[in-house]
């Protein structure tokens, strides 16, 4: 069982992945500590053992100077060396600027992110994309509860925290789509605030940023459009580039892109968003977002085309 | 010095007399025993209360033990809906809230309270009645925060309750009231216990007891039960702030009214670090006073193991904020805790050494105490170890809540407290019940503990490395934590086999068998001196300690102990009585007279919890009546049972020694129980002044401009008011000394006008200011501030009314005022309470340059 | 007989000593984390702490003295010694004192460590 774990087959969540440069600083960190932990256990308790099941005890001088050496003078060098270690890499791997910045606002339970595009920021939620190599630079903030924004294949958490900014600065080294969690007990559906992180190679990563910038492509006579409207989806969710500017949910001008809905959680098909409007809290308990069971076939059929196609 | 007892100047004890001795005997039987039937509920005797405590603590572990056997039901597949979302928030926050508040802290004031009096070789606890009360508390605030699952209503915050989902209405309902409430009921009892802890050790040694000579286990009680003492009030003090704004809308954690939810976790875990080392030190504790029995020698680095204690508690209040690692404080402010935090690992490491150095220099005998105590430390080291890891801030930033620190903590709780008190309990199984437990079904149930918790914790570690966070109800299949879970799961249920063959074993009906033999393990500490069949009265006379066993280096102890040859051998008036010494080398004092069974404790706490639960629902008019209520059976039972004036002033209490039965002043315990209760309380305070200065330091603009300010001039003028009350209050003792009782009480019961006034002039200030506690965090902490002086105001014109009447009444006289003085003493604190008060809001706003 | 003086706690050898060495260390910490904690809160994220630091070593310096003094006393008045062969049972007055003294030489040097360490992050974070 362990070779399975440690090769990381499930890796998308996993610390040891070596994805990121912060996540590879405490990667050392952890085989020196587990090896370490390992002797130092075996070494008490072996001891422990033959001290309890020895038939020659020992003379006291000789215990005693076990209490001095074993006690006192080996901890006090191991934890001062350890601990020194602990700090210079903790000064190495917090870095006060990046290549990019990306504002990241933990919300009950989703993420609302907003990049610097190319004219000005922009919002979007639910996923990051990060280009390969670079540094970015996470400005985290929340407005309702804690959260924690944690990408463990990349390097440690951050609590997002109202009324204050925290950061936190990443930079993956391999490509792919690891999975973001969020760490800190936030009530609620907590289990179910997700979110996926994609690392792309730095072209891809500014092609994917214009287009994410741009606002959404709609027709007007688009039936899922109308639905959309008359169901007032548009107070809560922003569509850029139309009268849709609901600040309250994620912003869904290019939803259809993202490979996961409901904060990482389900895959992106028109079943699974299907089921998410008709039955939201089944798919998520306790979200904010009321259920529209009451949509006909068409209509839901219309709007799910609809919101499909916002790519 | 004269007071010193020299063995060899004691007179020798008279010759045994058999007659003489049943004659003792009955009369000591007649005043110790407990009430026979329902009316032993009324008992307070130490053996009785210490038993229900330790039982109704392991009735608590158990509930929040099933509680998380379903967590691990649900968690053992992927994307499973056994239970709600909703019931899994309540089942994690309630069974980490039972674990700690009702069972970890808990067990460590039965066990002591069983046998910290009989290690002391003394009779009982300075204040039996105090540790009844205790009790009581503890199961109604207990029952109803537990109750509250049965209605869907648990609280569902996690256990250490992070503001804003907390402290905001809208994310959080009647359980975070119940939490908030029931919990701090249940602070106040750990509180009460705790004083009766200190006292206890300080004060109810056996004559001879000097500080070199206390047992360890003395040594970890005073250590633990001071912890106490400072970690908790910082809790109790953030618990007001959070029901306050809970349920008047006060600013205190809300960021748009200038409160920061970071100062809750401040307040909470300056708390909640100590706290896991309040749970563990007695549990090692019981491993210091097992292991030298089985190792048939004294422990070897006994000093050593009273400084790992004393490093431990004070080290242990420097690692609070790395449970705030990842809340974006500077890095350089993380550093100092991460230092403290493994520099912890240096006195724990020579506790550990201690005990190997024993076992190395004795035979050891096997048993199965010595079983729990291998298995505990075979988990706990390993927990120390993942302990040093977390403590490093950049493996915390990965580690950090996830299932790798619920392994941890989990290591560290079951490994350095359940095992130990396991070990504990069957080493102390015969004390309790003078019988012998089966030893076969013990190894059965510490084998599927020991290989269920492994099976269950060990491989939960890796979940964490895989990314799974603590407290999700769900996961998916594509996550790739199924198979860990699934086996945590098995793990579980085969450690709660293991719980459930303990339990049988321990709970089995005994009655037929036969009794063990007197001192069955071959100890040298003083419990094992009890007679068998045991006798209510503990001790048959309260010998003279001049060893640290002495159970193996007096001889003939205990035969001389059962003939009545050394103290108080008798109760010829008909009363309870303990000898009371002092701290350094337990020179006898005085003779102190304790309360027999009482319904008043129950009474006062069932008033009391009523008052709690009554507030929990808003419902205030029928709080206030319950509080008349609590403040009636208090008064009535410290009017009937505390400070009464001896008919006799000294007695004779054998080999020649004359005692005083009456004490006033620092000889007393009582005075003693007001000090370090105040301390506490003064604690307690100074999370307050902590969370003002936090604001300070983590608000811009918390200090508003001068027009905002309380007003200068009331301020003063409150100032004077309450420290002339303090004033009258003193130069009432003077007067009193002086036999003019008349006056005495005249300056006394006057005390309060100016007192009163002073509170008015406090309020006032803030009034006339305009200052709106819903409004901005600084105006919040003004009247928080205002309210707590307030709040020590009004127990102090109580107390100052009470003691004036028993002037009156003759219970106080001009040479016997025990109660005037623990009143001054307590007029001291509420005199410093107040100087700071005006200080903070007069004085530091006017340093920093606002001028009100 | 009859008991004759009331408790000492501060006069005469008492425990004070053995809460003041650790109290010492407490100082420090205590005095480190919030003039860093200050310093940074009231100055923008990044801000170097060069002063800061050497205010900690130098604090620590003070504390190691500190707690050097009260070894001193626990030495010279209480008997204290580094004892680690022997156990001090002796049932007298000078036995607990000695004990006590003991105890404190014993925290005397656990003290010192947890103060060196504290100085550590001082001396390895340079910014807030």
């Amino acid at each position: 069982m362990l070779p399975l774990v440690l090769t990381g087959c499930a890796g998308r969540h996993n610390w040891l992945a070596s994805a990121g440069a912060e996540a590879q600083a405490v990667e050392d960190l952890f085989w020196v500590l587990i090896l370490g932990a390992a002797v130092i256990w075996s070494l008490v308790i072996g001891l422990a053992i033959y001290a309890h099941q020895t038939s020659a005890p020992r003379k006291e001088p000789q215990a005693r100077r076990f209490i001095v050496w074993g006690g006192a003078a080996l901890p006090t060098l191991v934890v001062g060396g350890l601990l020194i270690w602990g700090m210079v890499i903790l000064r190495d791997i917090t870095a006060k600027e990046g290549d990019l910045t990306v504002r990241v606002d933990g919300e009950r339970w989703w993420w609302r992110v907003i990049y610097d595009g190319p004219d000005g920021p922009f919002t979007t939620a639910n996923e990051i994309r990060l280009p390969q190599g670079q540094t970015t630079l996470f400005r985290l903030t929340a407005d309702d509860v804690i959260h924690s924004f944690w990408v463990p294949a990349l390097g440690g958490k951050m609590d997002m925290i109202p009324g204050r900014e925290t950061s936190l600065t990443l930079t993956p080294l391999e490509q792919g789509n690891w999975g973001g969690i969020c760490a800190e007990y936030c009530g609620g559906a907590h289990a179910l605030m997700r979110f996926d992180t994609i690392v792309m190679p730095p072209d891809d990563f500014r092609t994917w940023l214009a287009a994410e910038a741009a606002p959404a492509e709609i027709a007007a006579d688009d039936p899922g459009w109308q639905v959309f409207l008359d169901e007032g989806c548009g107070a809560c969710h922003t569509l850029r580039g139309t009268e849709a500017q609901g600040p309250v949910g994620p912003d869904l001008t290019h939803m259809a892109s993202r490979e996961r809905l409901g904060a990482g959680i389900y895959a992106m098909t028109p079943e699974n968003l299907s089921r998410w409007i008709t039955d939201t809290d089944r798919m998520k308990p306790e979200v904010d977002m009321p259920a529209y069971p009451h949509l006909s076939g068409a209509e839901l059929e219309a709007l799910v085309t609809f919101l499909m196609s916002l790519e | 010095m004269t007071d010193e007892i020299k063995l060899s100047d004691l007179p020798p004890p008279e010759p045994y007399d058999k007659a003489r001795d049943e004659a003792q005997r009955a009369r000591l039987m007649k005043v110790w025993e407990a009430p026979k039937g329902w009316r032993k509920i009324s008992a307070v005797n130490n053996s009785l209360v210490g038993k229900w405590y330790l039982l109704v603590s392991f009735g608590f572990f158990t509930f929040a033990g099933i509680l998380a056997l379903m967590m691990r039901a649900q968690l053992a597949v992927p994307n499973n809906d056994l239970f709600s979302q909703e019931l899994y928030n309540q089942l994690f926050t309630l069974h980490g809230t039972a674990m700690m508040f009702l069972f970890a802290v808990p067990i460590f004031e039965a066990v002591a309270i069983l046998i910290l009096p009989e290690i002391l070789g003394a009779r009982d606890l300075p204040f039996p009645r105090l540790s009844a009360f205790g009790f009581w508390c503890f199961v109604i605030g207990g029952v109803f925060v537990c109750g509250s699952i049965f209605f869907g209503v648990a609280p569902d915050g996690g256990w250490f309750m992070y503001a804003p989902l907390s402290s905001n209405p809208d994310y959080s309902g009647l359980g975070t009231d119940i939490w908030l409430l029931g919990l701090s009921f249940i602070e106040v009892s750990s509180i009460a216990a705790a004083v009766e802890l200190i006292v206890g050790v300080l004060k109810s040694r056996p004559p001879g007891m000097r500080l070199n000579l206390m047992p360890l286990y003395c040594w970890y009680v005073l250590v633990v039960a001071g912890m106490i003492l400072f970690a908790f009030p910082p809790l109790i003090a953030g618990d007001l702030l959070l029901e306050m704004e809970r349920a008047f809308g006060w600013a205190f954690f809300d960021v748009d009214r200038g409160g920061d939810p970071i100062l809750w976790q401040h307040l909470f875990w300056i708390f909640g670090h100590p706290e896991v080392y309040i749970v563990f030190l007695p549990s090692i504790a019981l491993v210091a006073t097992i292991l030298p029995t089985f190792a048939g020698r004294p422990m070897v680095g006994h000093s050593w193991i009273v400084l790992s204690a004393i490093g431990v508690a004070f080290l242990s209040f420097g690692l609070w904020v790395h449970h705030m690692f990842t809340t974006g404080l500077p890095e350089i402010s993380l550093g100092f805790f991460s230092a403290a935090s493994e520099a912890v690992a240096v006195p724990t490491g020579i506790q550990i050494f201690c005990f190997i150095a024993t076992m190395l220099v004795a035979k050891v005998r096997p048993s199965v105490p010595m079983l729990f105590a291998g298995g505990a430390l075979a988990i706990f080291v390993f927990g120390g170890l993942t302990g040093v890891m977390v403590a490093l801030v950049p493996f915390d930033w990965q580690a950090h809540d996830t299932h790798f620190v619920v392994a941890h903590l989990h290591y560290t709780l079951i490994g350095g407290m359940l095992f130990p008190l396991f070990a504990g309990i069957h080493y102390w199984y015969p004390f309790v019940t003078e019988r012998m437990f089966s030893i076969r079904t013990a190894k059965w149930s510490f084998w599927l503990l020991f290989v269920g918790f492994n099976i269950a914790f060990l491989p939960m570690h890796w979940t964490g490395v895989m990314g799974m966070p603590r407290r999700v109800w769900t996961y998916d299949l594509a996550d790739g934590w199924g198979l860990l879970n699934m086996i945590s799961t098995i793990g579980a249920f085969v450690f709660a086999a293991g719980f459930a063959v303990l339990a049988a074993n321990v709970l089995w009906p005994r009655g037929r068998q036969a009794p063990v033999a007197r001192n069955v393990w071959n100890a040298g500490t003083m419990e094992w001196s009890e007679e068998i069949p045991g006798k209510p009265w503990g001790v048959r006379s309260i010998p003279y300690i001049h060893t640290r066993y002495p159970l193996w280096e007096q001889p003939d102890l205990i035969g001389q102990v059962d003939r009545g040859e050394w103290f108080l051998p008798d109760a010829e008036e008909g009363e309870r009585e303990l000898i009371v010494t002092d701290i350094l080398d337990a020179r006898p004092l005085f003779v102190q007279r304790v309360g027999g069974p009482s319904y008043l404790t129950l009474g006062s706490a069932g008033c009391l919890g009523t008052v709690f639960i009554l507030a929990t629902f808003h419902l205030w008019a029928l709080t206030l009546i319950f509080f008349a209520g609590f403040v009636g059976f208090t008064l009535y039972w410290l009017w009937t049972g505390t400070a009464r004036i001896p008919a006799t002033l000294e007695k004779p209490v054998g080999r020649g020694l004359v005692l005083p039965t009456y004490a006033q002043g620092n000889r007393s315990s009582g005075w003693w129980a007001v000090f370090i209760t105040m301390t506490g309380d003064m604690t307690a305070f100074m999370g307050l002044v902590f969370s003002y200065f936090y604001y300070w330091t983590a608000v811009p603009a918390f200090l508003p401009e001068a027009a905002r300010l309380p007003v200068f001039g009331w301020l003063v003028a409150g100032l004077a008011g309450v420290l002339a009350g303090w004033g009258l209050t003193l130069l009432s003792r003077q007067v009193l000394r002086q036999g003019r009782r008349g006056l005495a009480m005249v300056t006394l019961a006057g005390s309060v006008v100016p007192s009163a006034l002073g509170l008015g002039g406090f309020v006032w200030a803030a009034q006339a200011a305009g200052l709106d506690p819903t409004r901005t965090s600084f105006d919040a902490m003004v009247w928080m501030l205002v309210l707590w002086l307030g709040l020590h105001l009004g127990l102090n014109w109580v107390m100052q009314l009470y003691v004036t009447a028993r002037i009156y009444a003759g219970h106080c006289t001009p040479r016997y005022c025990a109660d005037h003085y623990n009143l001054t003493l307590y007029g001291h604190f509420v005199v410093i309470t107040g100087l700071t008060t005006f200080g903070l809001l007069a004085l530091f706003p006017m340093l920093m340059g606002v001028f009100g | 007989m009859r008991p004759k003086h009331a408790p000492r706690v501060i006069d005469q050898g008492s425990v004070w000593i053995l809460v003041a060495v650790p109290s010492i260390w407490a100082g420090h910490f205590l005095l480190s984390y919030w003039i860093a904690a200050i310093w940074c809160a009231k100055l923008p994220a990044g801000a170097s702490l060069a002063e800061i630091r050497w205010v900690i070593a130098g604090l620590g310096a003070l504390s190691i003295a500190a707690i050097a003094g009260l070894g001193v006393i626990a030495v010279r008045r209480y008997g204290g010694e580094f004892l680690v062969f022997e156990e001090i049972t002796e049932s007298s007055e000078r036995g607990r004192d000695r004990f006590i003294g003991h105890v404190t030489l014993l925290l005397c040097g656990l003290s010192v460590m947890a103060v060196l360490f504290t100085v550590i992050p001082g001396l390895v974070i340079g910014q807030c």
